[in-house]
């Protein structure tokens, strides 16, 4: 079997990605090489047996390769186990997916991800959104007295008063996206957002910037942690464009 | 807090961003192998700002702690 690290375009420094693939290691310590046609090439290098990289030293050692070219050339990371039978069936799925690769290494050019996490303390977001769902939920009144009282009367109030909390918190959720997004306005940037991964993981965004603005949005991070004390951002990179590949590519045999 | 727990939360937190991105993101070949992983942390702490790097990677597969910047 042969696994395949990343896509990425082989017109330009053959020498320099040559020179870098012979510096490196595959995993299990195997040789790296390029399978290429037309222009677009697959880091690539031989399996034994592919059960026999299933573990995670091997998932570190794969994103390591990953991430050394990423650092010098643009590329396509292939997720972790794809893997084919031959340099003829690579070769065949480059040829089919010719045009999807070109537009989509065009996308991430001379760019870098970063990864933004938001936690929030989940506990304490939840009592005031609790209390604020109290204040401003409406239930009206029903004269007559305690005989009105009744366990569905209750039942019913607090599932309003549930629901009017979860609209609060995606609300909340949003406004927050929303402060992101205006900080983040003065980048050429492309974000993809998740919301509540987790009750304290309240946003996942992935970032795509050009190299030379990393340091600027490193200060802009900063500046939404300062503007929203109560919240804790964690900024993660620069990462291989791992979130940015929009497509899938197809191919008859593995 | 004390400094090991910064370092083993900016650890946590790099290994889960890795493997989500390498397990779970990427171009996907349709039919690929399927390789399950075994002993993936899931552990979401933090500190407010870390960068990773390639001797973050290296720290990690040594099991060395890291820092976080």
């Amino acid at each position: 079997m042969i696994l395949i690290y990343a896509l990425l375009p082989v017109n330009n420094d053959q020498d320099a990605l040559n020179l870098q693939l012979s510096e490196l290691k595959g995993i299990s310590g195997e040789n790296l090489y390029i399978v290429s046609v037309n222009e677009i090439g697959a880091v690539a290098s031989d399996v034994k047996a592919i059960e026999a990289i299933s573990d995670r030293s091997c998932v570190l050692e794969y994103a390591e390769v990953i991430e050394r070219l990423a650092r010098q050339f643009t590329l396509l990371p292939v997720r972790f186990g794809s893997a084919m039978k031959s340099t003829d069936a690579i070769v065949q799925l480059l040829i089919r997916n010719r045009d999807e690769i070109t537009d989509n290494i065009g996308k991430v050019s001379g760019k870098i991800e970063f990864g933004l996490k938001v936690f929030c303390d989940a506990d304490k977001l939840s009592e005031e959104l609790k209390e604020q769902s109290g204040r401003d939920s409406n239930v009206p009144a029903i004269s007559g007295g305690e005989n009105h009282r009744s366990v569905y009367r209750e039942y019913i109030t607090r599932k309003l008063q549930v629901h009017r909390q979860e609209e609060l918190l995606v609300t909340y959720v949003d406004s927050v996206i929303d402060k992101i997004k205006v900080s983040l306005s003065v980048f050429d940037a492309s974000c993809k957002f998740k919301k509540m991964t987790t009750a304290s993981n309240i946003i996942n965004t992935a970032i795509l910037v050009k190299k030379e603005e990393k340091d600027e949005l490193v200060i802009k991070i900063e500046n939404l942690q300062t503007i929203c004390p109560g919240l804790s951002f964690v900024l993660t990179g620069p990462w291989p464009p791992y979130s940015f590949v929009d497509f899938t590519v197809k191919h008859d045999t593995i | 807090m004390r400094d090991d727990d910064v370092f083993d939360r900016s650890r946590d937190i790099t290994i889960l961003e890795l493997l989500d991105r390498v397990l779970n993101k990427g171009v996907i070949l349709t039919g690929d192998v399927v390789i399950s992983v075994a002993d993936v942390d899931l552990v979401y702490l933090g500190i407010n700002l870390m960068l990773s790097s390639v001797e973050t990677m290296e720290q990690l597969k040594s099991g060395k702690t890291i820092t976080g910047t």
